[in-house]
């Protein structure tokens, strides 16, 4: 072992004696760091894997978007394509747009999709999501609400609401009066996902093709994939395929503002978990520099005993090192027990608050979400080894400055 | 060879060394001893390679040592040069077996001879049964006599000792000075003896006296 190497760490665990405090709380900074950094973005990993999933099970993998609107001999090109594709699993036709709803003088204005649920079965396994009516009962006078909608309208199943269709403003130019369109309420979704849960309605596909006077057409189709295949080459494949009227947009394409933010979110609770590492850092520097002070005479012993200015340097440079990689491992296994626990914690700390019911209906999970993304751990990994290295560079300086003879002569 | 050494003070130039001689054998005993301010370490620094004389001639053996950089002067020193100072200067986290085997463990890694040869030391300087103690679990003393097999381990052709009994009460200073004189005579290293006690200084083979940055 280079003697630079065999020095440090005998100074971090010297010979016959406890581990120095200086080494523990320093290695202890480190480790808390990265295990919060781990814990953190496998918590957003894990929400944000949740999301993937809610938004592929409501939506499919793929999305097939017309530029306008598909007409039939569109519809049929695009289905035609969808069909051969090897990929494809499933499909189904959509209509989507926004419409006015009211029950008992109150409006609301939420996004409606209408769908033809024999087809959109194969594809978006709605039911899953469904907390009250049921699918079966949804027919062309009938729509299904999501949950925190029926609640801020105080709608439960088997109400009649009114749906205005912004068709009625185009009939209302000609002098004509569309009268709103009275349906019942079949059934209340929640897929935990805010901006749906708060105002979709979903409808048959010839009601949405009827409240906007669309006849035959349609503005799209939800695909789902064969198991295992790539959604983005899946895509592509398609958009080389499919006429000029439509586009194929992988789920992530489809909700790219949504998912900017998210990964803007991440980004920037990784940016600021990073300064504990970097504070962790600065008192490693601290630490050893106040060793550089302290060993003055010693390090002036090391070039007097033949020891060049490198190695003395290396010899700090290799405990900030050590110091990284030791608090990296403590970090990491300390995060994964604390992710493994991470329901236990939780409960406990619910317990400890507001009670697991209370925790459950206002944060809405009782599992908290985890996914750790290999990257994310490599990048803590570079990230904490690294900043520990730099910090041991600052005092590895001031000890391969220090002149034999100068520092042999320090009091 | 007519070393010159300044430093500068306040406002003036503070000579040291005005043109000291100085040259050893292969195997000889030499002390120098000199008041305080007499130039008696900046001569031993110099000898040793950790400070330049302004100017003058230094030879390891045949070497010119001051056409050296202080890099190569590094890299030669552990090996043509022990060094044993009044402050020991053992490292805190080596126990002494440790401490004697870092000179060696320095200059290119270490094997079983080197194992080999610190124990022989640490038993010649009577240390064999405190090898794993710690430098705080050692008097000053046994710290010393750690120090001396550590200037010894690399079979050094010098050993440059600098007051090595000023930290120690006279019984054990003599016990110091005769274990160095006993220990070089049989390495057939040769040594340089900077003290101020008159008796220690006796009983090497040549004695100087250095005074106003030269040799009396």
């Amino acid at each position: 072992m280079p003697w630079p190497v065999y020095l440090a760490f005998k100074q971090l665990f010297p010979s016959g004696r406890r581990v120095p405090f200086f080494t523990l709380i320093s290695v202890a900074g480190v480790g808390l760091g990265v295990a919060l950094m781990l814990v953190t973005m496998s918590v957003m990993g894990g929400f944000g894997h949740q999301i993937k999933k809610m938004i592929i099970d409501t939506q499919g993998e793929v999305q097939v978007k017309a530029r306008v609107l598909l007409d039939q001999p569109a519809a049929a090109a695009v289905e035609k394509v969808l069909a051969a594709s090897p990929d494809v699993q499933a499909f189904a036709p959509y209509a989507s747009g926004m419409v006015m709803l009211e029950y008992q003088s109150r409006p609301a204005f939420p996004a409606i999709q209408g769908f033809d649920y024999a087809q959109m079965k194969k594809v978006v396994p709605l039911e899953r999501y469904l907390t009250a009516g049921s699918l079966d009962n949804l027919d062309d006078d009938s729509i299904i609400l999501s949950s925190l909608l029926a609640r801020s309208l105080g709608v439960r199943v088997g109400d009649v609401v009114s749906l205005y269709s912004p068709l009625a403003l185009e009939r209302a130019r000609q002098n004509e009066l569309l009268l709103p369109r009275d349906v019942l309420v079949a059934g209340i979704f929640h897929v935990g996902h805010q901006q749906l849960d708060s105002s979709t309605v979903l409808c048959s596909l010839r009601l949405m093709q009827d409240l906007y006077g669309l006849e035959q057409r349609v503005h799209g189709y939800n695909v789902r994939l064969k198991p295992g295949a790539d959604e983005y080459a899946a895509a592509a494949a398609l958009n080389r395929q499919l006429p000029a009227a439509a586009r194929a947009l992988t789920w992530f394409e489809a909700n790219a503002d949504f998912q900017a933010v998210l990964a803007f979110e991440r980004n920037m609770i990784f940016f600021l978990l990073t300064f504990i590492i970097v504070v962790a850092a600065f008192s490693i520097t601290s630490s050893l520099l106040v060793t550089v002070v302290r060993k003055t005479r010693e390090i002036g012993l090391l070039g007097a005993m033949g020891g060049r200015a490198r190695h003395v340097a290396a010899c700090f440079c290799v405990q900030g090192l050590f110091i990284g990689v030791a608090g990296t491992a403590l970090g990491l296994a300390g995060g994964f027990a604390l992710l493994h626990f991470r329901d236990d914690l939780v409960g406990f700390i619910a317990r400890l608050t507001m009670g697991p019911e209370a925790f459950a209906k206002f944060y809405q999970f009782s599992s908290l979400p985890a996914h750790t993304l290999p990257l994310d751990v490599m990048i803590i990994i570079v990230f904490s080894v690294l900043a520990s290295t730099i910090a041991g560079l600052i005092p590895a300086w001031r000890a391969a400055k220090l002149q034999p003879v100068e520092a042999l002569r320090s009091e | 060879m007519n070393v010159r050494k300044t430093y500068p003070s306040g406002d003036r130039t503070l000579a040291v060394l005005q043109g000291a001689d100085f040259s050893i054998s292969a195997g000889e005993t030499v002390s120098i001893r000199g008041e305080s301010g007499s130039g008696k370490s900046t001569l031993l620094n110099i000898l040793a390679g950790l400070d330049r004389a302004d100017s003058g001639e230094l030879f390891w053996g045949a070497e010119a040592a001051h056409k050296l950089s202080l890099g190569e002067l590094t890299a030669r020193r552990g090996r043509f040069l022990g060094l044993v100072f009044q402050s020991y200067y053992l490292i805190p986290e080596l126990d002494a077996f440790a401490n004697v085997l870092m000179g060696a463990r320095m200059i290119g890694g270490i094997g079983a001879a080197e194992k080999a040869r610190a124990e022989a030391l640490l038993k010649r300087v009577g240390l064999a049964e405190r090898a794993t103690h710690l430098p705080t679990q050692l008097s000053g003393g046994e710290r010393q006599r750690v120090a001396v097999a550590r200037a010894l381990m690399n079979r050094p052709r010098v050993i440059l000792a600098d007051e090595p009994t000023g930290n120690l009460d006279e019984r054990t200073g003599e016990e110091v000075i005769s274990l160095l004189l006993e220990v070089c005579a049989e390495e057939q290293t040769a040594l340089v003896l900077v003290t101020h006690n008159p008796g220690h200084a006796a009983r090497c083979a040549r004695h100087l006296l250095l005074q106003a940055g030269r040799f009396a």
